[in-house]
């Protein structure tokens, strides 16, 4: 490409870019400001984009005990029991993860590579092919409507994926530290944990989001698996909230808001961590 | 004490084995350097000292007692690695300092500590520092220092100068020997460079192929190596060789011109292979014939490139010379200091 077209050309991608965000985001921000709003103008027409007098009533009603949607779903059990889910299996996740991702990058044995690269082939089946034969096995350990049987299954599913991360970002640390740091007195474990865990600490984070953020938003195993309302998750609970106040769209933002928030602060926190966690191995150091 | 016995060592991956039963003395506060080629297996020797590699068969002492079974951090044993393997996400105090800290270390201890060892190695403006905000030559200092803290018994280097520029390199290798005279702990250094082996160690190991060629001071090995291989491994310019005949109690090339005399073992019509070192090279009236190649002065000598035979001979003089470029010159080789090698086994013959 030559000099005189190069700005013309970053101006085109970088166009690009904002339409692509814009028409992905809009609906989101759309339903975000609703939640601001009142009923009488949601229903006004023409519709208005910013709300003219912004209100909190919507995010009352959904933790107020009198009003008739908090009667027909407890918000406060159902973020209780996604967080206890997705932070018990992200912990889960991470610990195993850090363990196995370490042996593959740093232990030799036969079928190693061959092993890890199997570890990303699970990902490539259809969770939906999963349903049934998942029911039918967390039924016969009893583990069916428990937070106890989401956690393990989510540890499961999430496994591989962190497994793998961990030890492409683990591979690229040199070895001749973990030696150093045995030939300066630590033992194995206590050269990964004081030398190499701190030095993966992007690759960890990375793995701790995408699980967290996957397990926190899951819909469909959470749907069959549970069912008293003692035990259901802020993504059921949304899907039923939905349902049952279609017509108070302010609710329904509310309610979305405030199931996308945790994922919105993980990723406001941790999104420098991301990237680079996802790209280790990809370029040579 | 800190001395070190290898006692037939052998290394094997699978079916190919590394090292062929080495075996080797240490003595105490002894510098000694381990050199050949790449690929002969010193570092894996070095490694297998350290125990960070297993060994085959064999043992390995430190002051008579057995420590082939020992964890890397109970053998006493600190090591420099080729690229310094400092802790990325330590400032230059906590690297120096960490292993105190396993040990369990008083804070005040360590810094006791950690601070003497950064004054013997001028690191005390930079203990605050991380490694990514040091030079080449304050990173090499900065693994030294972490390995002096622990006062070991047995220091040992891993191609600890081959990162650095010549100009750095040549400074960092009086440091180090500096600082064993200093500290006159017994150390154990690899290098592929001779040149460093020779103005660095009491005692040179030369090995190829997972053998030990030769063992000896550097001057030993300079002026009576056991074979080609030493020979022409050990010196710089490397040594000549050129293949001679035996007859009449001389040795002569090939074109009946005079090298030296021929030990007496040897009988008319041996075939030689014949080894000259540069310097023992002298312009003469008379003897063999050869001709100017390339002319190097280098300031304090000049290395003139001779064509002999067919072949290429290396010479350095001191003395200024007016030669060209295709002038024909003699040569003989300086009294008493023609080498001899068998020329099938390559062994030298004394």
């Amino acid at each position: 490409m030559n000099e005189s077209a190069r700005p013309f050309y970053w101006a085109f991608i970088s166009l690009c870019g904002i339409v692509i965000a814009v028409y992905v985001l809009f609906p989101i921000f759309w339903l975000f400001l609703a939640s601001f709003k009142t009923a009488e103008e949601l229903a006004q027409l023409p519709i208005g984009f910013w709300p003219q007098e912004a209100t909190l009533q919507a995010y009352r009603d959904l933790f107020d005990s009198g009003s008739q949607s908090s009667q027909l779903l407890n918000w406060p059990t159902l973020i209780s029991n996604s967080f206890i889910i997705a932070v018990t299996s992200t912990i889960i996740v991470v610990i195993l993860g850090t363990l196995a991702g370490y042996a593959f990058a740093r232990l030799k044995f036969p079928g190693r590579d061959l092993i890890l690269g199997g570890l990303l082939v699970s990902r490539m089946f259809q969770g939906a092919a999963l349903l049934l034969p998942t029911y039918r096995l967390m039924n016969s350990l009893g583990l069916q409507d428990s937070l106890l049987g989401l956690i393990l299954l989510y540890s499961a599913f999430g496994l591989p994926f962190a497994t793998w991360i961990i030890a492409s970002s683990l591979r690229e640390i040199p070895v001749e530290l973990e030696e150093s740091a045995m030939m300066d007195g630590a033992s194995r474990l206590q050269a990964m944990v004081m030398v190499v865990l701190p030095l993966a600490t992007p690759a960890l984070i990375t793995a701790a989001m995408w699980h967290f953020v996957g397990a926190w938003s899951e819909f469909a195993f959470a749907s069959i698996l549970l069912e008293s309302s003692a035990n259901k998750t802020v993504t059921i609970g949304l899907a039923s909230f939905v349902e049952l106040f279609t017509l108070e769209f302010q609710k329904v933002g509310a309610a979305a808001t405030l199931v996308a928030m945790p994922i919105m602060v993980v990723f406001f926190f941790g999104q420098r961590y991301f990237t680079r966690g996802l790209l280790a191995g990809a370029v040579k150091g | 004490m800190g001395s070190v016995t290898l006692n037939n060592i052998r290394k094997s991956y699978g079916a190919v084995e590394v090292l062929h039963g080495i075996d080797l003395q240490v003595e105490d506060g002894e510098f000694t350097v381990l050199v050949g080629p790449s690929g002969c297996g010193k570092s894996t020797l070095l490694r297998a000292i350290a125990g960070l590699e297993t060994i085959s068969d064999g043992e390995i002492s430190l002051d008579g007692q057995v420590i082939n079974h020992l964890p890397p951090k109970r053998r006493d044993i600190a090591m420099v690695f080729q690229n310094y393997a400092l802790y990325p996400h330590m400032t230059v105090a906590k690297n120096m300092g960490f292993s105190l800290r396993l040990a369990k270390e008083s804070k005040a201890e360590i810094d006791r500590k950690v601070q003497a060892a950064a004054d013997i190695l001028d690191l005390a403006p930079l203990l605050e520092r991380y490694p990514k905000q040091l030079s080449g030559g304050q990173r090499q200092r900065v693994a030294m220092g972490r390995a002096i803290v622990r006062d070991p018994e047995v220091f040992l280097f891993d191609e600890p100068l081959s990162n650095l520029d010549a100009k750095l390199r040549v400074q960092m290798r009086s440091e180090i020997k500096e600082l064993h005279q200093r500290l006159r702990t017994t150390t154990v250094y690899v290098t592929h460079d001779q040149i460093e082996a020779m103005t660095m160690a009491d005692k040179i190991v030369v090995m190829r192929g997972g053998h030990v060629e030769q063992t000896g001071s550097p001057l030993e090995l300079y002026d009576r190596p056991v074979n080609v291989f030493v020979a022409g491994f050990i010196g710089s310019p490397a040594m000549n060789f050129i293949e001679a005949v035996v007859q009449g109690g001389n040795v002569l090339t090939s074109d009946g011109a005079m090298l030296g005399p021929a030990p007496e073992s040897l009988s008319d019509g041996a075939r030689v292979t014949a080894g000259i070192r540069p310097e023992d090279i002298i312009l003469a009236d008379s003897g063999a014939e050869a001709k100017v190649g390339l002319i190097e002065p280098t300031g304090a000598e000049t290395q003139l490139t001779l064509r002999m035979q067919g072949a290429s001979m290396v010479m350095t003089t001191r003395d200024r010379i007016t030669l060209s470029p295709g002038d024909a010159v003699h040569i003989r080789v300086a009294e008493g200091k023609l080498r001899l090698f068998d020329i099938q086994s390559e062994a030298a013959i004394r």
